[in-house]
């Protein structure tokens, strides 16, 4: 069967058309695209927490501790070397923090007192006061004569534990341990305390925090407070005459790379472009009818439900036999199993037994049960 | 717009040039000025899609299992060639072949493409659009535009079972002239009056007739012309479910799945619905009843009507028929038998012989037809033709392990109740028919004809 010709017309808009549709959201994009732009470009330079720092503002920093220092008229110096540290010389109070990554040996040379913050190297070792276990961070009690330690009260200490052998002087105990341990260097005396997070901005308000803090450092002492450089180094792989990997490249190589990704990019188009729409179709489901009867077959199985199977079994082979033995629909159990014994020659008893018995007791028995019924009712077939 | 593979190997000899050349900045910034005035000037030169107009002519009705061709006349009323490739998009399941044509139109002039559809189920398949991709004479990139090119292909039910057609109509015609009835009964009508052999009912003498012949003659009667049959499809869920072994894979039939989970499904593949078998059996019957002189009406319902197909006459029934069936799908609702009914009552006045294709479900039954149906049984002569499901059967036959004992007594529970909804239908005065899928059609269409025989249309 032919029909007329069907006139066509094209379905992709113009140039113009998408212009024309599309233009207030490219403006939109454009916008959003500018702002954030410039957002980034003119907005402060956001640095990252530098925790335990004399100049950082933010919750982890410890800028309050030095400034109510400073106001004591304690002079606070941040630097960021051990040979900076050495080079001011004189009784001083050195603070340490965990951040470091140096050696009790590079610190030997700077006298006075210390304060340790979570013993990063091992220096409280040389005095045998060891880590025993961490311990969690909350406030508690100094229980101790520790006149600083008493002065402050209760205090958020925590992280780790240590033990404090003759000669030294723990304080806020946690478990097996002290959270601050101070003993002498020779030079002057040594703390040692779990954790900084009473020195931190956050904390540095609740409990005696900044009791304990100004009664460890703000002793008439200037304070040396020892930090992590600002730039820590990239760790370049450079030789031994400076030259690093880039520097031993031919020039041609980044463009070479530039080129290869603008080639990736028209290749992409050329294999992402597709000839006309995804077309989609609605399509009938896809369901055997004998679903449902597996299903319950499956339960049955699930369940060990043999009494169940059985009778069904038993109900379609008795539906079955009743009108192949010419009797009624509703012929009873004795009419039935008279008749089949009397048909089939098998024993009345064996044959009640398989079709009105007791549910079987096991899988097998439900096998050969229904093994039975189908031999009872080839012998009713084949007469 | 889209580029082909010969600017992407452009692009990459450019990365050659630029490891070779002597400055390579202003080398990547001359290879991409030339590769795009390149394209470019291909875009400017390619043939002109948008103006483009199609014409399609060609096949409108196909039965399932056969191919249709579809033709596209391209022509180009454009000043430039062409030349490059055309997508006729059809729904997966239209099965239109090959995907991709090659296009070369010079200007001026038309070509002819034919599209071939091999389609892999009943419904309405349109085209969806037509997608030209024109090259340039550089070939690296192309101008590619869509049209909208509207032709739809009515996919009719197969009607497998009219290979029983000619033995169901030679009995037929046995019925019609070598078997007259001589009980008069409720579907006959007065056909001749013979002389009385032995052996004939005394009851049918016609002592009139004997008086005037001075002779004993008998009247005969003969099935009863002009009955009505009214077809009812249930379209619910129940005729959703796969039985049987499809003669025609339909789409989605297929259960192997791609990618990595993919494995091999010991399962039978899910064959036809049951809405498809039984329109191939309402088909034989329609044809048979058509040809025995009855009217047939046809109606599909679930829970509104689906179609509705009256007053046909014999030659234009089958055609309107499958016409009004290729459309319908098995719609996921419980379908409405109060409602069935009512449309029925209303539809059919006289009496007729109400043949309902639905699934012999005791519990869908039990819940839909079984009130309604004395409704439907004191008015007119109800037979209902269910589908039943050979893998059932085939389950509660194999006993061999615990596994297959418990499938056994599901699918003895399952046949049970089909039996007992059979009997309790029979009970009610309705005739049932319950055969296997490749039975079904064979099996009704001999069911009418016994009721045609016994005279209780």
């Amino acid at each position: 069967m032919t029909a007329q010709a069907v006139e066509s017309r094209p379905t992709t808009p113009t140039a113009k058309a998408r212009w024309r549709g599309g233009r207030w959201i490219a403006l939109l994009g454009a916008l959003i695209v500018l702002v954030a732009a410039g957002t980034v470009l003119l907005g402060p330079e956001q640095e990252a927490a530098r925790p335990l720092d004399p100049a950082d503002t933010s919750l982890q920093g410890s800028k309050a501790l030095a400034e109510l220092l400073r106001r004591r008229g304690v002079t606070v110096d941040r630097v960021d070397s051990v040979e900076a540290a050495a080079a001011l010389g004189g009784d001083r109070t050195l603070v340490v923090t965990d951040r470091l990554r140096t050696s009790p040996d590079d610190l030997a040379a700077i006298r006075g007192d210390r304060l340790i913050v979570g013993d990063p190297f091992g220096a409280a070792e040389m005095a045998g006061v060891n880590p025993v276990g961490a311990a969690r961070q909350r406030s508690r009690e100094p229980e101790c004569s520790l006149p600083a330690a008493v002065a402050a009260g209760s205090v958020h200490l925590g992280g780790i534990a240590y033990s404090a052998p003759r000669g030294t002087t723990g304080c806020y105990p946690a478990g097996d341990g002290w959270t601050l341990i101070s003993f002498p260097n020779g030079s002057g005396t040594t703390t040692v305390v779990g954790s900084g997070e009473f020195m931190t901005n956050q904390r540095l308000a609740e409990d005696g925090n900044a009791a304990l803090a100004l009664n460890l450092l703000a002793t008439g002492k200037p304070v040396t407070w020892l930090v992590p450089p600002d730039d820590p180094g990239t760790g370049d792989l450079a030789g031994p005459e400076g030259d690093s990997v880039y520097d031993l490249m031919p020039p041609s190589i980044p463009w070479a790379v530039l080129m290869a990704c603008l080639t990736v990019l028209v290749v992409a188009f050329w294999r992402g472009r597709r000839l006309g729409p995804v077309v989609t179709e609605r399509l009938p489901v896809v369901v055997r009818a004998s679903e449902t009867v597996e299903g319950r077959g499956r339960l049955y199985r699930a369940r060990r439900a043999r009494a169940r199977a059985a009778d069904s079994l038993r109900a379609g082979t008795i539906d079955r036999l009743t009108p192949r033995l010419g009797l009624a629909s509703g012929a009873g159990p004795q009419e039935v199993v008279a008749a089949l014994a009397v048909r089939t020659g098998l024993d009345a008893r064996e044959v009640g037994g398989a079709l009105y018995g007791p549910p079987p007791t096991g899988d097998a028995e439900l096998v050969a049960l229904a093994g039975y019924l189908d031999s009872i009712e080839r012998k009713v077939r084949e007469l | 717009m889209a580029l082909t593979g010969r600017a992407g190997l452009l692009a990459a000899l450019g990365i050659v040039a630029v490891l070779l050349a002597p400055s390579p900045g202003p080398a990547v910034a001359g290879v991409c000025l030339l590769l795009a005035a390149a394209i470019v000037a291909d875009l400017a030169l390619a043939g002109a899609v948008r103006p483009l107009r199609l014409h399609r002519s060609g096949e409108r009705l196909v039965r399932l299992g056969a191919r249709a061709t579809v033709e596209l006349v391209v022509e180009n009323p454009g000043r430039r060639r062409v030349r490059g490739v055309l997508r006729d998009a059809w729904p997966p399941s239209a099965g239109a072949t090959p995907r991709v044509l090659k296009l070369d139109v010079p200007p001026g002039e038309r070509r002819r493409l034919v599209v071939t559809l091999d389609p892999a189920r009943r419904g309405d398949r349109e085209s969806v659009s037509v997608t030209v991709r024109s090259l340039g004479p550089l070939g690296l990139a192309a101008r590619q535009a869509s049209h909208s090119s509207p032709w739809s292909v009515r996919v009719l039910p197969p009607f497998l079972s009219r290979k029983h057609l000619p033995s169901r109509l030679a009995r037929l015609r046995e019925l019609d002239g070598r078997h007259p009835a001589l009980v008069r009964g409720q579907g006959t009508e007065f056909d001749s009056l013979r002389e009385y052999v032995v052996g004939d009912d005394v009851r049918s003498i016609d002592w009139r007739a004997t008086a005037r012949r001075h002779d004993v003659v008998v009247r005969t009667w003969r099935p009863e012309r002009d009955r009505r049959v009214l077809i009812v499809l249930d379209t619910g869920r129940t005729s959703a479910g796969r039985v049987g072994e499809a003669p025609i894979p339909l789409a989605g039939a297929a259960t192997e799945g791609g990618g990595l989970l993919a494995r091999p499904d010991p399962r039978p593949v899910p064959g036809w619905p049951r809405l498809d078998w039984s329109m191939d059996a309402a088909l034989l019957l329609a044809a048979l009843a058509a040809r025995a002189g009855d009217q047939v009406d046809f109606l599909a319902y679930d829970r509104a009507v689906r179609s509705w197909v009256t007053g046909a006459s014999r030659t234009e029934l089958l055609s309107s028929l499958v016409n009004a069936m290729a459309p319908i799908e098995a719609e996921l609702i419980e379908a409405d038998s109060q409602g069935m009914v009512a449309a029925i009552l209303a539809r059919a006045k006289r009496r007729c012989l109400v043949v309902l294709l639905t699934d012999l479900n005791s519990a869908a039954l039990d819940e839909g037809l079984m009130p309604v149906l004395p409704q439907l049984s004191s008015r007119h002569l109800v037979l209902v033709a269910g589908v039943s499901d050979p893998l059932v059967a085939a389950m509660a036959g194999r006993r061999g392990t615990a596994e297959e004992a418990y499938d056994a007594a599901a699918a003895e529970r399952a046949l049970l109740e089909r039996r007992r909804i059979t009997a309790r239908l029979r009970r009610h005065g309705v005739e049932v028919v319950d055969a296997l899928p490749d039975d079904i059609a064979p099996a009704l269409a001999d069911h009418y004809l016994a009721l045609k025989a016994a005279g209780r249309l």
